[in-house]
């Protein structure tokens, strides 16, 4: 973290921040570009705008300056009156209060403007997937990963310095993932590693190590604030079928299990397939009676052998799986995450109340493979440069991740579609295949 | 002693002065030697502009980092704009926070450097509503369009520029139809030089060796409309879009240090006196207020005329007669009498009526007046309430703009309709529509104006009582208009007709027959609404969350309206 004394205006950086109540806990990120503008990211979830004012009085209130000190720090910088500026700072801490500590709904409550989705333009994505092995345990036939398993790995020492070069760009959110990120020995090292650097970490994991409370407890104690388990089905048999492992459903369960037991924050994830979609509304059943808070539904991603696997669910066959989901997250207060982007004129997630979802490769987030290639999310496999070796503006501004980032090659249909701010075009894996 | 006392005044002065050290400002200075702009006219009435710019920077200034260019209106996209640096592409544009409507141009790490030159190339496609019906006096209608270049501010840009404006009309346009408006403020010639290219584009080309970059130069031409589809030219009246800020090059005004040199006693006083005040104000930031946004869905698509009525805050009597007008489309209703107004509901009622539909219904059902206006009242604000919910998470701007599409579009269709009685089919047709617009009574007189005999629509004899019902025949004999709504089938229906200026007076009649005799009156009308819907708000209070440290599920369902969560695509988000 910048060492920044608190009177100062901040510089170009990310700043970190721990709000904590006796029942709260809030992690805050506060990135400023060099225009002076700024990007406020509350627990790696919620990311709000703030030009260069908003993020220049975000970042003395989060550093709790006193607003009559504030007041003259900000005076000295801003052409404006006194008056003016304290009663815009004082409107701006009310506003961060709600944010932080009330959860409260930022368009219900506080009326702030929305932007169209997508159209932010961040100097760097808001969370980084870390591929750190394409190893696994699991053997999923529809996996997207069109690596082989074997592929080179970097050491320890190589990840520190990609997570301290992913913290000087700004980036405050870490996935640990693969493959099956357990399977690195020196998983609680990284995400030590990163807490401390005052990044978020979360994994994306089977589970089945989880089951081990101690191992889950070295991960909690390195600062692990995440989990997302993929669970296919409430039923072995057709969980352990989509796995490609006999057991791995009690592995996983009992994972889950230890999971939910801890103070992590924790999910499932559900891949939809032919084989568990008669099934789904029963397996979200189940995860509400085993008292899951938040549960994933995501669509077969085309790639790696999700490409040729034949499983997978037209977009047109989702609504009423997802609208039964609906009703059974509702029922037991959960909160429902729709992952796939999808062609809005097939399946459009507004209408069901699943919130805009569109393809956020090489914008909101994007990946690093096991060797340090650098690819726009965790399913497209076209490096656009190496993060040991290339530097961030190459690989940003990567002709791929511009082309991804503005829509570019998107299928002629879309081109004249009212809805194309908002859809994106849909996966361009999915679009590839289709 | 006294000289010596001076003396040593002067010695210090001399040692300080000594010690101070030439310090050159640190601000934005540039010179702009040469600057192109091309304006493409497109047939769909947009424009695409291109402009090419060299910008030599003054010793000792602040690089520039940024380049903002402002833009007509705010009818553009950012994907659809282009830029270089000296042919490298610029990666980062965004909407200007200095100067709007407009766009930043990021540099990076192409900043052109103080002394250094640089050539900013940028290409700005489909900027829309820009072409509006000219007011000269011609034989036809003629669509016009008038632009400024980009200018920056005096206080940054010094010197002359090789000055390059060219509009290039749409293909076809006839070299005598074409004309070009005298340039305002222009130092060279007003007459361009007038080619036509290989694509039979006529284009106006104004060069001077004596302009610059910081004054603001007008340009324009027009041609006949027919050159451009239908819907092309903007119809209402323009008006300049809100704007802030100056066209300008984006500026972090810091440690500005004026060049300090003795020049005696006073004068090294008075240079440190302007160095604290006027100075110290010079280098402060430009201060917008402080604005935090989210990303959220987009367009709200899938309103009723009523409810996009009610977003875009058209007048409340305005809302009642849609409603109105709709219930007596679809057959709900019928009025008894105009004045007083007089509503007998259908029996059956149609099943697919709106909430508001039923509670307008229910109030006419109170036959007393101030009963009938609060049960209005309360309908209103349940209406506005609707909409508030419906709108979460959605961009008010945006659904504005995408039902002020929808009312020009359905304006347009109305217009371009060859006859008067195909026109009074269509304008039934989108009249919900057409209704949203605010100059709706002008528009509709406009339409119909002139002795045109014009179909009413065929439910009208169900708000006007002495109309003439429309006759149903099952006789071979051709009617008059084919309706689609009366028509069920074999049979036809020959509408009732009227003065186009009768029908449209009729409408604006409605409307304010509406405020003066069912409202009470517009203003108390509204008051008694808005205190409900906008109360003054409570106190602020502070309250910390009590929810558990594991997390959990959000309870707003705003909360999936962020779109930049990036919990896309199976990433494990929080």
């Amino acid at each position: 973290m910048k060492s920044t004394p608190a009177v100062e205006l901040p510089t170009a950086g990310v700043y970190h921040f721990l709000r904590q109540t006796e029942h709260e806990k809030s992690r805050l990120h506060l990135r400023i570009d060099q225009d002076g503008s700024g990007l406020l990211i509350i627990n790696a979830s919620r990311v709000f705008q703030l030009n260069p004012t908003a993020a220049a009085m975000t970042y003395l209130a989060l550093n709790e300056l006193p607003q009559d000190q504030a007041s003259r720090q900000l005076h000295k910088q801003f052409n404006a009156p006194k008056a003016e500026i304290a009663k815009d700072y004082a409107s701006i801490q009310e506003q961060l209060n709600s944010l932080v500590f009330d959860q409260s709904c930022p368009i219900c409550d506080l009326d702030l403007e929305t932007t169209m989705p997508f159209s932010s333009r961040p100097s760097a994505p808001y969370r980084m997937d870390l591929a750190l092995t394409y190893r696994c345990n699991n053997a999923c036939a529809h996996c997207y990963n069109a690596r082989p398993r074997s592929h080179p790995e970097l050491s320890t020492e190589d990840w520190f310095t990609i997570l301290d070069k992913l913290w000087e760009i700004g980036i405050p959110h870490i996935v640990f993932t693969g493959g099956e990120p357990t399977l690195r020995d020196d998983l609680p090292d990284l995400i030590r590693h990163a807490e401390r650097n005052g990044q978020i970490t979360g994994i994306n994991t089977n589970g089945r190590k989880l089951k081990d409370k101690d191992y889950l407890q070295q991960l909690i104690d390195a600062g692990l604030d995440h989990v997302q388990i993929t669970f296919e089905s409430h039923l072995p048999e057709i969980h352990d079928l989509m796995v490609c492992q006999q057991g791995a459903w009690q592995e996983t369960l009992a994972g889950l299990k230890n999971v939910l037991d801890s103070r992590l924050y924790v999910m499932t994830n559900t891949t939809m397939l032919t084989h568990n979609k008669a099934a789904i509304p029963e397996t979200l059943e189940f995860l509400g009676d085993l008292g899951l808070k938040t549960v994933g539904l995501n669509a077969l991603i085309y790639s790696g052998r999700g490409a040729n696997v034949g499983t997978g669910l037209s977009e047109k066959e989702l609504e009423p799986i997802l609208v039964s989901a609906k009703e059974i997250t509702s029922k037991h207060k959960q909160r429902l995450i729709w992952y796939t982007p999808t062609q809005y004129c097939n399946f459009d997630p507004v209408k069901l109340g699943l919130g805009v979802k569109g393809c956020t490769a090489a914008l909101y987030n994007m990946c690093i493979e096991p060797d340090g290639a650098v690819i726009p999310c965790q399913s497209y496999y076209k490096p656009v440069g190496n993060f040991l070796k290339s530097s961030w503006e190459e690989i940003w501004n990567h002709d791929l991740c511009i082309s991804l980032r503005e829509r570019h090659d998107l299928p002629q249909k879309c081109n004249d579609c009212s809805l194309l701010s908002e859809c994106g075009g849909g996966c361009p894996l999915a679009a590839k295949v289709m | 002693m006294r000289f010596l006392r001076y003396a040593c005044v002067f010695l210090i002065l001399i040692m300080l002065a000594g010690n101070v050290s030439p310090v050159f400002a640190q601000d934005y200075r540039f010179q702009v030697p040469e600057q192109a702009v091309v304006v493409y006219v497109n047939t769909d009435g947009s424009i695409n502009i291109d402009y090419t710019m060299t910008f030599t920077n003054d010793s000792g200034a602040h690089a520039i980092d940024i380049v903002d260019i402002g833009l007509p209106n705010y009818e553009y996209e950012l994907r659809n704009i282009t830029a270089e640096i000296d042919g490298v592409s610029i990666t980062r544009i965004t909407n200007s926070d200095v100067v709007s409507p407009g766009i930043s141009l990021y540099l990076n790490d192409n900043e052109i450097p103080a002394g250094g030159t640089g050539t900013v190339h940028a290409y700005i496609q489909n900027v829309k509503d820009v072409i509006y019906p000219a007011t000269q006096t011609e034989s036809e209608d003629y669509a016009s369009l008038l632009f400024s270049p980009n200018w920056y501010d005096s206080a940054y840009c010094h010197g002359n520029t090789d000055y390059q404006v060219t509009i290039l009309l749409p293909a076809d346009v006839q070299d005598g139809e074409a004309r070009y408006y005298v340039p305002e403020n222009w130092p060279s010639s007003d007459a361009p030089e007038s080619r036509i290219t290989d694509e039979n584009r006529i284009y106006y080309t104004w060069v001077s060796d004596q302009a610059d970059s910081y004054t603001q130069y007008y340009f324009g031409a027009s041609f006949p409309s027919r050159y451009l589809a239908e819907g092309a030219v903007v119809q209402e009246a323009y008006v300049p879009p809100s704007s802030t800020g100056n066209n300008g090059v984006n500026f972090n005004l810091d440690n500005l240090c004026p060049f300090i040199f003795c020049i005696g006693f006073l004068g090294f006083f008075g240079l440190i006196i302007y160095s604290a005040t006027i100075g110290a104000k010079k280098r402060k930031m430009k201060y917008l207020p402080p604005k935090i946004s989210l990303e959220g869905h987009g367009v709200k698509r899938g309103l009723t005329s009523v409810e996009a009525a009610v977003l875009m805050e058209q007048p409340m009597d305005k809302v009642f007669t849609m409603i109105l007008f709709g219930l007596l489309k679809k057959n709900a209703a019928e009025v008894l009498n105009q004045d007083p107004l007089d509503i007998k509901k259908s029996d059956p009622l149609p099943a697919d009526l709106y909430g508001y539909e039923t509670d307008f219904l229910a109030a006419f059902s109170e036959k007393a007046s101030a009963p009938r206006r609060k049960l209005l009242q309360t309908m209103m604000v349940n209406l506005i309430k609707s909409v508030g919910e419906k709108m979460k998470g959605f961009s008010r701007k945006e659904t504005i703009v995408f039902y002020e599409d929808i009312m020009k579009r359905a304006w347009t269709q109305v217009e371009a309709a060859a006859t008067p009685e195909v026109k009074a089919q269509v304008y039934e047709e989108v009249m919900d529509w057409t209704m949203l617009d605010k100059k709706y009574e002008d528009r509709t007189q406009n339409v119909f104006s002139g002795p045109i005999i014009v179909p009413a629509p065929s439910w009208w004899w169900r708000y006007d009582p002495t109309f003439a019902r429309p006759v149903v025949s099952t006789s071979s004999v051709r009617p008059t208009i084919s309706a689609p709504s009366g028509s069920s089938g074999g049979h036809t229906v020959s509408m009732p007709t009227l003065p186009g200026s009768a029908f449209a007076a009729s409408v604006v009649g409605s409307v304010s027959n509406f405020s003066s005799k069912v409202m009470g009156g517009l203003s108390g009308f509204t008051g008694g609404v808005t205190k409900v819907t906008n109360p003054p708000p409570p106190p602020s209070t502070y309250r910390s969350s009590g929810g558990g440290g594991g997390g959990g599920g959000h309870s707003c369902a705003c909360a999936c309206a962020c779109a930049g969560c990036a919990c896309a695509c199976a990433g494990g988000g929080r």
